[in-house]
């Protein structure tokens, strides 16, 4: 064990807040590289890397994403819903946090009928940030409509997943504990990342009439 | 596989517009100008540019209770100060009648003063700005849909996106509303984007939304390529002025144009959209880079190298080696009758025609009136042998031609219809840009589709292309 690892857990420091602040790099570099050179967008970089520890925080990743999903689903209805009424923004998004809470309340509820113990016993920690993710979709839901908050939601999903299955991998956390200074190593990839004029995977996609010779 | 590569070394993504040129070229304090309608909108004013009328504002929920809702006009367009994508704007296009407080929509219903008082308290409350910041509602002049665009718009003004980098513009295109974007003239809403070539104005290809290529405007047969937009040179001349006036170097500007005011500043756009680059089919990074480093003193100077490097190259290369314009086989023709009068109609080229005719209404419209009246009256030989022709046209001109100041010759045309006598008129016209000076022959072209048709004499300034 690297002697930096030693001197934290000596004085106190957890071991699982040790990993999560040196896996902590690693998955907001790989959701800077999903930006920047897939061209998966998510909702910025803060949501999904919380999204992601929400997600190592659940027992189980499917209860974690039948969580977020309800929170979407909810979210969208209840914008719906609330349409009509033309409400000032923080009023409504404050009704929306309470009726998605209380749909995640049933869900759990309808989890523990079905002997799904797992879902109910999830800790309040990941329910909360799910819930409150519902105003990050409703400010996308304003700005940029819809259907693109749909598309960003589940991009959202996706890159969370990854890194769930990224700061769970056995491999990378030994590594980690061994040699500690690995997590700066992100920091001359951002930078690289930082100058990269080149055009996203998602691009040559998007213009590939003009790529196309004629 | 070379030539894909190259192709797409061509084209400008996220990436490089943020960190090479809105980063170095777009300061901050250019951007807050562009986010800021109301200032944007002062500024432009300033500097003579023309932008639709501002009517009123309303600052807060004092001047929002005190608003005296009968200053309004008929029709007028709410917008928030710093909304984006085009949310929460609303049209107004008239009073209901008899009524002093309730307007009609875009979409024909109805909206009540307490309506639009929930929704400036949206806009106030900063319900469309991007982080929620307070707002500043405003009323401004709606524009007035220009009769070319009729067709092809739903709801909604088009209006006309051009990219200015470095003093030049480098690319446009037409935004056309849609019915699934509501009005709005956003490509990201589902509106169309036509590419224009800069040299001629002339609309290209065209892309549905963000990424569909279409020939046709939707539900119609209308073709999308081959508008010719009008004042163009003035567009582009406003969008680069706008450039030297705002600060921003790299800088989206939009342009409508107005029936009766003409081409109008709408908005200016720090962060210009990629798509019009689907729309032109064509990258933006290589036209960019054509023009970096490029000292451009004039505004003037500015627009003639967008327009020489960017588009018309086919034509032009032909048009300079033969030294003919190409035209179609319709074309838009602009007369010149008496007394000054202009009339523009569409005429046939047709080769299999000696000389050009048009329509006797057509005439009349011209000023030709008394001439015809002149000619019915005229007593003509009902025996017309074709081998005597050239004598009895002789007889005739001998007769008649002294007998009217406009009436130029007589001719005796056989045509698959029968023969007819025609008097024949001196006419100017002018056919894409070009003056022809013509002797036109009269006759009755009603129940066809052109009033008018061009005939071999007066097509040697020209190239037809067959499409």
């Amino acid at each position: 064990m690297n002697q930096f690892i030693t001197l934290a857990l000596t004085n106190g420091v957890p071991l699982d807040t040790l990993i999560l602040v040196l896996i902590l790099p690693i998955i907001v570099t790989m959701i800077a590289f999903f930006r920047q050179v897939v061209g998966i967008k998510a909702f910025g970089i803060y949501t999904p890397a919380i999204i992601t520890f929400a997600l190592l925080a659940t027992n189980e990743i499917r209860y974690g994403i039948t969580i977020f999903i309800t929170v979407i689903i909810v979210g969208t209805l209840t914008r719906l819903l609330l349409k009509q009424f033309r409400l000032l923004y923080l009023p409504r998004v404050a009704i929306m946090i309470t009726i998605v809470g209380f749909s995640i309340l049933a869900l759990l509820i309808i989890g523990g009928i079905y002997n799904r113990t797992g879902l109910a016993s999830v800790s309040i920690f990941p329910i909360l940030i799910m819930i409150t993710l519902v105003e990050k979709f409703v400010a996308v839901q304003i700005e940029k409509g819809g259907r693109a908050a749909m598309v960003l939601a589940l991009e959202t999903l996706i890159i969370s997943v990854i890194g769930y299955y990224i700061a769970s991998w056995d491999m990378l956390i030994r590594i980690i504990l061994h040699y500690p200074w690995i997590s700066l190593l992100t920091l001359p990839i951002n930078i690289f990342l930082g100058k990269w004029t080149g055009l996203r995977l998602t691009e040559y996609f998007r213009f590939r009439q003009i790529i196309k010779p004629r | 596989m070379i030539q894909l590569f190259r192709n797409s070394r061509k084209i400008l993504g996220m990436n490089a517009r943020n960190l090479e040129f809105i980063r170095p070229n777009n300061l901050r304090r250019a951007k807050r100008l562009a986010d800021d309608k109301l200032r944007s909108k002062k500024m432009l004013m300033k500097a003579e540019m023309p932008v639709p009328r501002l009517i009123n504002k309303i600052k807060d929920v004092d001047e929002l209770e005190n608003f005296d809702w009968t200053t309004l006009p008929e029709s007028f367009v709410l917008k928030p100060n710093r909304g984006f994508g085009g949310e929460g704007i609303l049209v107004v296009y008239g009073k209901k009648k008899n009524f002093s407080d309730t307007w009609i929509k875009a979409d024909g219903s109805l909206i009540a003063v307490n309506d639009l008082k929930t929704h400036i308290r949206n806009i106030i409350d900063g319900s469309f700005s991007l982080s929620g910041v307070p707002d500043i509602a405003f009323f401004e002049e709606r524009m007035k849909l220009l009769k070319l665009f009729k067709p092809y718009a739903y709801k909604g003004i088009p209006d006309i996106r051009v990219i200015i980098y470095n003093k030049v513009p480098v690319m446009a295109m037409l935004r056309l509303p849609t019915k699934v974007s509501d009005g709005k003239a956003n490509l990201q809403q589902g509106a169309i984007g036509v590419g224009i070539d800069l040299a001629t104005g002339v609309t290209t290809t065209a892309v549905l939304g963000k990424n569909k290529l279409i020939e046709y405007a939707p539900g119609t047969r209308l073709l999308l390529s081959g508008i010719k937009i009008p004042y163009w040179k003035t567009i582009l001349t406003l969008a680069v002025r706008t450039q030297e006036i705002s600060g921003l170097g790299f800088l989206g500007a939009d342009v409508a144009i107005d029936r009766d005011l003409g081409p109008v500043f709408l908005e200016l756009n720090a962060r210009p959209g990629l798509s019009i680059q689907v729309a032109n089919l064509d990258g933006l990074l290589g036209r960019l880079r054509r023009v970096e480093g490029l000292k451009i003193k004039t505004v003037e100077k500015g627009v003639a190298v967008g327009m020489n490097l960017f588009g018309g190259e086919i034509e032009e290369e032909i048009e300079d080696i033969s030294g003919k314009k190409i035209i179609g086989t319709v074309e838009k023709v602009k007369l010149f009758g008496k007394d000054g009068k202009e009339i523009e109609v569409e005429a046939k080229i047709d080769t299999g025609a000696q000389s050009s005719s048009i329509d006797t209404k057509l005439a009349i419209e011209l000023g030709y009136e008394d001439l015809l009246d002149y000619f019915a009256s005229l007593e003509m030989p009902t025996d017309l042998p074709r081998a005597n022709v050239k004598q009895i046209e002789e007889d005739l001109r001998n007769k008649y031609l002294v007998g009217h100041p406009d009436l130029e010759d007589i001719i005796i045309i056989y045509s698959s219809s029968g023969v007819t006598i025609r008097p024949k008129v001196k006419l100017e016209f002018d056919m894409d840009k070009e003056r022809v000076i013509s002797k036109v022959n009269i006759v009755e072209r009603t129940g066809l589709k052109y009033p008018m048709i061009v005939g071999k004499r007066d097509l040697k300034k020209f190239l037809i292309e067959v499409k």
